[in-house]
């Protein structure tokens, strides 16, 4: 009976409202993670489709389907929706929805962030559609090579779209990756050490720390070659000292770690699936956590192996040949370590199992063609044909589809508490598993032979025709075991007769709760003492529902969970989560307007935009925090904990932290563009270099030293760290507006005019904060031993004054020099 | 947070002397380094980026002896093996350094 009052009292908590209300205000992890899953497959299915249209075009020679302008749409769409639209979505989703209930949580860090992230793609990934569907879809390329890209050869509005659209969707990544990251950190079970945390949890958190590092580069790129299209800045334009090779850098700076945040996710779903199917432990755990990481950092050494045709010395391309062959090695580390768990338990051919060897298969092909294409004289002869394409299906479709059919039958009876009705996943297996192989191993032949990547016909006489009807006939097979799949799982949510609770026998802490899920996970959460919880605890969930673990009582109407020490999971306080609510939709929609009036040149209309998502991020702000202070609290038995509003190393500060990163990365690409142009860009030395000036840069020194000072002797007073940053944004308004020349004229121009707009748009942001933190204080929000905030708004303020500062001397050094 | 760096040292080892050998080649071959001879087959630029490479490769060896103590922790005997995988990835990633050309 405890354990039904308890469930009644946690849910009129936590739960989603009902109707149209919590359809638009939910923030539940729950919620999330299955919106963003179903509409990943959505978008998997569109882009399936547009992947047969293709297919039906290559099917023979001289084709009269589409013509070329259609076709240049059909096969752009196709990759930007399969990256873009599917992959990260759907393991985010994934993540969203798995990662409190293994970690011991009952959400995410930052639920509104989730929210915002899912409306920020729904909305970016709409704005895409509904482009193709009027005839204006991007048409360069999924790569957006400029330049092709650029105005003089695409003038419509088709770039645009995938600039601003995919930009859009990335807010999105952003906030996924950051809320993934201080989730598995912080929000864990008490006696969760690192070394006993879930393999899919570290696989997701290099995955995270790989976005927060690998993102930052492609929005800098889109952002730049936008503004390049909009107002003229040449940053491309090699006559007037831009490189189209620097979008190819700050794109595959992105697109290759891309290749890895796309996999490790996918892999920590085999790490956690494979050793269940084999009924043992996973073997080598250790050994899975060092390739992990290695994995994660050898894949940034990797992104000129798809430059390697463009003229770079031989030399640098040896450096990166060499790494795009280290990688293999961690890679099959893990390969190794899942065999030899297949070797040392007793596997049974289920399901998710026989998925899992189509994993094997095609991935491990998929790699060995990688390590051919990773070898530069080979990359020559076959880059830019079919052989690529087919190397890159069978790594992403083996790395990542495979595994995650295998997720999806795994986890089914999770999402949904119910069985299987027929035995279709089997048929829709073999399907898939054919068709792919037929589609894909075939393109190997045709690139061999000398087949281009996106041509939208050709002749017969070539000798490809049979090889690329096979191909198509395949796609059609494997797209009939994608829609028998679809069906399949229809019927378990429809149809399924209730299951009974870990149907595997698992032993992570995601089968300790009621399936489906509660809205709050977990009526008390639990202390763990090994890495399969479950296994050897058998009661567990029972015990839990009871409320005989931790924060086993619902109270206040907070929503708690337990914030943990990142290394030895041990309780340090209690997060206290935000409710349902309009601000992420609200975030969204006018994040949105911004995006719609640049890409209707409404240049005017956009910053009003802005000023919007500025209010509402201050009300966002605002809703949280107490004029109080409320000591300690009961947790668990008699242990006491501080809330996060007494507490110091929060999700917020830690938040702030990786949000820092992620906007120094960003900063560090733009100064390397800086540095590439100037050093291998034609048509430098530009004509007009900056006017020697000194008043700016002692300004801006003098009030970013203000600000540091300020923030360091007491973040509690930020009236002169406020008076140092508008100091600091003084100087540099005065530097573009009397020193630089105009950002038209030429690239250093556009590139100066883009450093100093990173470092106005950060100093803004600090004024802002400070301002909010001033405004918090008279109100009685800041004071007592509520001392975070002043914590967090110092992170940014030093970061605005450490921008501003180098962004000066970068920018003032040339004029000193000439 | 300091744990999990202090785990990959090796690595960001790694990634410091990848780029570093990465800029000083390009500016290298923009200032005309390989035009500078010193001794033999050893120019300006292959020098320098030679000697980025063997620093690189201390700094490697150094967080391999860093890491030779006791290893009670998973997280220590991770960054153990990241140390190994650091500083071979190192020795690897410059080897082009003896053998290519360098600004062709």
């Amino acid at each position: 009976m405890k354990a039904l009052r308890l469930h009644r009292e946690m849910d009129a908590i936590w739960r989603t409202e009902p109707g149209w209300r919590g359809a638009l205000r939910s923030v539940n992890h729950s919620d999330m993670g299955k919106r963003f899953i179903v509409a990943a497959f959505v978008f998997f299915s569109i882009g399936g489709v547009l992947a047969m249209l293709i297919r039906a075009q290559l099917a023979t020679p001289h084709s009269a389907f589409v013509g070329p302008e259609v076709y240049n749409q059909l096969f752009t769409m196709h990759g930007s929706i399969m990256m873009f639209l599917f992959a990260i979505p759907m393991f985010e989703g994934l993540a969203m929805y798995l990662l409190p209930k293994m970690l011991g949580a009952r959400d995410m860090a930052y639920p509104r962030l989730s929210a915002l992230g899912w409306w920020c793609y729904l909305f970016g990934g709409t704005i895409l559609i509904v482009a193709m569907l009027a005839g204006v879809a991007p048409d360069a390329g999924w790569f957006l090579y400029p330049p092709l890209s650029g105005k003089q050869w695409t003038p419509g509005i088709n770039s645009d779209v995938w600039l601003l659209g995919i930009t859009f969707v990335e807010v999105s990544a952003m906030c996924a990756a950051i809320e993934i990251a201080v989730s598995i950190l912080k929000l864990r079970a008490a006696g969760m050490r690192l070394d006993r945390m879930p393999l899919f949890a570290w696989y997701l958190l290099a995955t995270a720390g790989m976005m927060i590092f690998g993102f930052p580069p492609l929005i800098l790129g889109s952002i730049l070659l936008e503004v390049e299209r909009a107002f003229g800045w040449p940053f491309y334009t090699p006559a007037l000292g831009g490189s189209p090779l620097l979008w190819q850098h700050l794109f595959w700076l992105f697109g290759h770690p891309e290749v890895y945040i796309i996999f490790l996710p996918a892999a920590g779903a085999v790490s956690t699936i494979l050793p269940v199917m084999a009924r043992t432990r996973i073997l080598g755990y250790g050994a899975l956590v060092a390739a992990v990481m290695a994995m994660a950092f050898l894949s940034f050494g990797l992104w000129v192996h798809h430059m390697f045709t463009t003229g770079i010395p031989h030399m640098a391309l040896g450096f990166f040949s060499a790494a795009s062959t280290m990688v293999a090695i961690p890679t099959a580390v893990q390969i190794f370590a899942w065999l030899g768990t297949l070797w040392s338990g007793r596997p049974q051919l289920k399901l998710p199992m026989l998925y899992l060897i189509g994993f094997f298969i095609v991935f491990v092909l998929g790699g060995l063609t990688g390590v051919m294409l990773a070898v530069v004289p080979f990359d020559a002869q076959a880059h830019d044909t079919a052989f690529v394409t087919a190397h890159l299906h069978y790594v992403l479709v083996g790395g990542f589809v495979f595994p995650m059919l295998a997720a999806a039958y795994y986890w089914l009876p999770h999402f949904t508490g119910r069985g299987r009705v027929m035995r279709l996943g089997e048929a829709a297996f073999w399907l898939i598993f054919v068709g792919f192989n037929l589609t894909f191993f075939m393109m190997h032949l045709t690139g061999l032979l000398g087949m281009p990547r996106r041509i939208d016909t050709y002749s017969a006489d070539m000798g490809w025709t049979w090889l690329n009807l096979l191909s198509s006939v395949g796609s059609f097979v494997m797209a009939f075991g994608f829609a028998l799949f679809a069906i399949d799982v229809g019927l378990q949510i429809w149809l399924g007769r209730r299951y009974r609770r870990n149907p595997w026998q698992a032993g992570t802490l995601e089968w300790a709760m009621l399936t489906p899920a509660p809205s709050y996970n977990f009526a008390s959460l639990p202390t763990v003492a090994s890495r399969d919880p479950v296994a050897d605890t058998p009661d567990l969930c029972v015990r839990l529902a009871r409320g005989e673990g931790w924060l086993g009582e619902a109270r206040h109407g907070w929503r708690e969970t337990l914030a943990v020490d990142m290394v030895t999971g041990e309780p340090e306080h209690i997060a206290i989560l935000p409710h349902n609510s309009w601000l992420p939709i609200a975030m969204a929609a006018t994040l949105g307007g911004f995006f719609l009036a640049m890409l209707a040149g409404l240049y005017v209309v956009a910053p009003l935009f802005l000023i919007g998502v500025a209010a509402i991020g201050w009300h966002w702000g605002w809703t949280q925090g107490r004029r109080d202070d409320v000591g300690t609290v009961p947790a668990a038995g008699d242990r006491c904990l501080p809330t996060a509003y007494e507490a110091s190393g929060t999700t917020g500060w830690w938040g702030s932290i990786f949000a820092l990163i992620a906007s120094a990365t960003l900063f560090t690409s733009l100064l390397f563009g800086y540095a590439f142009l100037w050093t291998v860009a034609p048509n430098w030395p530009p004509p007009d270099v900056i006017s020697p000036t000194w008043w700016q840069p002692m300004l801006a020194l003098a009030g970013a030293g203000a600000a540091l000072a300020a923030m360091r002797r007491d973040a509690a007073a930020p009236a002169l760290a406020l008076a140092g940053q508008v100091a600091l944004l003084a100087a540099l308004v005065g530097l573009l507006a009397f020193a630089l020349p105009a950002p038209t004229t030429h690239a250093y121009a556009a590139t100066s005019a883009a450093v100093a707009a990173y470092a106005l748009f950060h100093v803004g942001i600090a004024v802002l904060m400070l301002a909010f933190l001033r405004a918090r204080i008279r109100a009685g929000y800041v004071g007592g031993a509520r001392r975070n905030e002043p914590r967090i708004v110092r992170l940014w303020n030093d970061h605005a004054a450490g921008a501003g500062v180098v962004a000066m001397l970068v920018l003032a050094i040339p004029g000193w020099l000439a | 947070m300091t744990a999990l760096v202090r785990m990959s040292a090796g690595l960001i080892v790694w990634a410091v002397t990848f780029c570093v050998l990465y800029g000083l080649h390009g500016v290298g071959c923009t200032a005309g380094w390989p035009s500078t001879p010193l001794t033999g087959w050893i120019d300006l630029h292959r020098a320098i980026l030679a000697a980025a490479w063997l620093a690189g490769i201390a700094a490697g060896v150094a967080v391999v002896l860093a890491f030779r103590a006791p290893r009670p922790t998973l997280i220590a005997r991770t960054g153990w093996r990241l140390a190994w995988v650091g500083l071979i990835a190192t020795m690897a990633t410059g080897l082009p350094i003896l053998v290519l050309p360098a600004c062709l």
